[in-house]
């Protein structure tokens, strides 16, 4: 964050408080504030309702959105495939998220990917454009460097600086929406992953240290939410896919705020360790968030 | 026909020439490709050069479009040259602008060209036959309006958009989306620019002197319209040599002095018909006997025709123009690849893109991932300007099949999407030695990632790490590989093109096993 930036959020902050410590409810600062589970997990129900559970478990979105606030749903629209291939997160999922964001009063919802193919064709072809357009959000590109502004990753060490699309900057709430898959280079792709799309020059993270650029990027800003979608899950030939022979059927869904405890939670599901993933492990040991499942306070739900 | 009507065939022509121009012109510069393929086809259809090389090759709608037109003309002689081509329109308009700076811009009748028109009509011919598109690429009306407005206007106009888009987005509104322009590049630009500047010169001064002596075209529909039905003539009877109609004749075949027309230049404006003040000039049926004509004046195209023909040395200069030799052994050399034009796919090979291709660019302007790039040299002098695949701009998007379907010379032949994705138009190759998981001993994988055939994947290497491998049986040649290869100066994976396209093996599917289901407990 730059200095301008600095003042302009703690600014627009100041006035956000202060005008809700004047005519809000001080008790739905309290209601809000604690959280009570590190990870929820949900199987067995559609996504939408799998979120809708999922999120009630963590106190309900009002807990992480707030009247006007500026949200940014970063999906997964990576490929030029249609939604049945699974390797863009589920239309109807972000359509959801996007609901429950304007009915707890959201001012405006954005969705936007910095895809691999060509940007137009990923937004349609993924329904994504269609759904986050019909449920309220508006839809932006993340396919011109004018969007991505200067950022330094004090936390970083391979990748320290970066370029970051400006939506994510200016945002109020980031909810990070990947879906989960296989993935040729990284072994899986999941929220840390996701991350990719934020940031303009993806060739550096490849040509220098994948893994070590995954990790150090997510020591810059932490989502205030992860969802995790694994309804349809691609176990095979990510993180693009070849057909639908590739995806088997998880009806699953991972909501957290700790985007480490939430990505081994996921490689469990794909049926990877999570300590052979090294951005997962990398990422805990610069205390990015915790893997170690077995000691976090995890909601399970079947629907 | 009524006199009345005849009148009106001036603002007649006028209309038409605009309805199709605009259109023609949008196809060109729509950022949304929103105009469909088959109203894409009906258009283009009626351009004669390419339609000619289509049928070549492939039958459907420009049959119907190639024969309208040869119909149009045996019927009413060279409206071709006044409607439906838009070089012509362009010329219209450029004269049009220069009549507001030339108050008294008169034209008089001039010797037609026609040795040197068909001197260049026959070479232009032959060299095609022979298998080189340069000369005809360097005049073919239709292709030169193309590149004028892929290269030179299409990035305005885009520069436009994308300033109003960006401004939009500064307010919040997200309503239009930037759309990507091309890498800048001075070669396709600067001969488009410079041809513009030449037709614009040549019809601010001198009206249609393209079209009646370097225009192939113009010179076909010339010997053509000699047999047309409907001829503009001057009746002997109330011609009153005023002389009107040659002032208006921006294609100078009218000498009213001796009451000829030369039709193998008349481009049928019918300027002529309504600048007479007493109906001397008369739009009619050669068979009728209404009016007093001089035939004996009338010049006659054809003989100069058959003599160009005839020349000799075109035929010992055939051989010169054959395409350059593609056929060469694939992996002759790793530079020497690379360097290769690819062809796109339905194009069958480079032989056959490059003997048809008319460097139209409609496949560079409607390519939505824009990978198709003008060349320059790559196909040697016989091809120049003819798009090739430039995977260091972009990639060939597996799904998409829009170039084939829109291809108005037969180049690129149709092909559905299915089989699209079974054409291999190049092979990838890995160069390990040059590969960040070797070099630097990280994960990258970014070739694989794209892949979407998964002919590069992944094995393990040294440990944890994964490797590419090649499997270019389902290889495509799409460069989706190239394109996302992080590595620098050289790109450690690069696709070598196929000279004549193969077929590629359907990718292997096989189903995912199930690891977790919604039944089970979670594993953690």
């Amino acid at each position: 964050m730059d200095r301008r930036t600095f003042f302009r959020k703690s600014i627009g902050t100041s006035i956000a408080v202060g005008s809700y410590m004047a005519f809000g409810k001080y008790t739905d600062l309290i209601a809000a504030a604690p959280i009570t589970y590190d990870l929820v997990a949900v199987k067995g129900g559609t996504p939408d309702v799998m979120f809708d559970k999922g999120i009630e478990a963590l106190g309900g979105i009002g807990a992480y959105v707030k009247k006007g606030q500026k949200v940014v749903i970063k999906p997964n629209i990576g490929w030029d495939v249609p939604p049945e291939r699974a390797a863009n997160t589920n239309p109807l999922l972000v359509s959801t998220i996007i609901k429950r964001c304007l009915d707890a009063g959201a001012k405006e919802v954005y969705v936007f990917d910095h895809t691999c193919d060509t940007w137009n064709r990923c937004y349609k072809n993924s329904g994504i454009e269609s759904a986050a357009k019909s449920a309220g959000a508006k839809i932006a590109s993340g396919n011109f460097e004018i969007y991505y502004h200067d950022i330094t990753i004090p936390g970083g060490k391979t990748l320290t600086s970066a370029k970051e699309h400006e939506l994510v900057l200016d945002s109020d709430v980031f909810i990070n929406v990947p879906v989960l898959k296989h993935h040729s280079g990284s072994t899986l792709t999941c929220a840390m992953k996701n991350l990719m799309g934020n940031v303009w020059d993806r060739k550096f993270w490849h040509r220098t240290d994948l893994h070590q650029c995954i990790a150090d990027f997510a020591t810059f800003r932490k989502p205030h939410l992860n969802v995790v979608d694994a309804y349809m899950v691609m176990k095979t030939n990510g993180p693009r896919g070849v057909s639908t022979e590739d995806v088997v059927a998880m009806k699953s869904l991972l909501i957290s705020a700790d985007i480490v405890a939430v990505d081994a939670a996921a490689a469990k599901l794909l049926g990877n360790n999570p300590n052979d993933i090294r951005h997962i492990q990398l990422a805990a040991e610069m205390k990015v968030g915790r893997k170690d499942l077995d000691k976090l306070n995890i909601k399970r739900i079947t629907v | 026909m009524s006199l009345f009507t005849l009148g009106k065939l001036k603002k007649l022509r006028v209309v038409v020439s605009l309805i199709l121009f605009i259109p023609v012109s949008f196809l060109f510069l729509d950022p949304w490709n929103s105009i469909p393929p088959q109203a894409s086809n009906f258009l283009v259809s009626l351009q004669i050069i390419p339609s000619f090389q289509k049928i070549l090759v492939y039958s459907g709608v420009t049959i119907a479009g190639l024969f309208f037109v040869l119909a149009l003309t045996l019927a009413f002689g060279r409206v071709y040259c006044s409607t439906i081509c838009p070089l012509g329109t362009l010329q219209d308009l450029i004269i049009r602008v220069s009549k507001k700076f030339q108050k008294r811009k008169r034209y008089q009748y001039k010797k037609p060209h026609y040795a040197l028109h068909y001197w260049i009509f026959t070479a232009v011919t032959a060299s095609s036959v022979a298998g080189s598109m340069a000369l005809m690429n360097l005049l073919e009306p239709f292709s030169n309006f193309g590149r004028i407005l892929t290269n030179a206007v299409d990035p305005i106009f885009l520069l436009g958009y994308n300033t109003v888009a960006s401004l939009l987005v500064r307010l919040q509104v997200y309503a239009l989306y930037n759309i990507p322009v091309r890498d800048f590049s001075l070669v396709p630009l600067l001969p488009s620019l410079l041809f513009l500047a030449v037709v614009a010169y040549m019809s601010y001064k001198h009206g249609r002197l393209f079209c009646n002596t370097l225009c192939p075209a113009g010179a076909f529909l010339g010997l053509a319209s000699r047999l047309s039905l409907f001829k503009i003539a001057i009746d002997e009877n109330t011609c009153t040599e005023c002389g009107a109609c040659e002032k208006v004749c921006k294609a100078n075949c009218i000498e009213s002095s001796t009451k000829r027309i030369d039709y193998g230049s008349c481009v049928n404006c019918f300027n002529c018909i309504s600048s007479c003040p007493t109906e001397g000039v008369v739009y009619r049926n050669v068979f009728s006997k209404k009016h007093a004509i001089n035939h004996d004046l009338v010049n006659q195209p054809r003989r100069k025709f058959v003599g160009a023909l005839a020349l000799p040395l075109l035929g010992i200069l055939a051989p010169a123009f054959k395409p350059a030799d593609t056929t060469r052994a694939a992996g002759s050399g790793y530079d020497d690849n690379r360097l290769r034009p690819i062809t796109p796919p339905g194009s069958k090979s480079v032989r056959h893109f490059s003997s048809l291709c008319t460097a139209c660019h409609l496949c560079v302007s409607a390519c939505p991932t824009q990978v198709l790039y003008p060349s320059f040299l790559e196909y040697g002098l016989t091809g120049v300007f003819q798009p090739r695949m430039n995977y260091s701009s972009s990639y060939c998007n597996y799904d998409c099949n829009l170039c084939s379907q829109i291809c108005p010379s037969g180049a690129i032949l149709p092909v559905d999407a299915p089989a699209k994705k079974e054409i291999q138009i190049g092979k990838a190759n890995f160069v390990k030695e040059d590969c960040v998981v070797v070099t630097n001993k990280k994960d990258c994988a970014a070739c694989s990632e794209h892949c979407p055939t998964k002919a590069v994947h992944t094995v393990p290497y040294e440990g944890k790490l994964l490797i590419p491998q090649l499997d270019n049986d389902i290889c495509v040649g799409c460069g989706a590989c190239e394109h996302s290869c992080p590595t620098t100066p050289r790109k450690a994976i690069y696709v070598s093109p196929n000279p004549v396209h193969l077929q590629a093996k359907k990718p292997k599917v096989e189903k995912s096993k199930d690891v977790f289901d919604s039944k089970q407990d979670f594993p953690f």
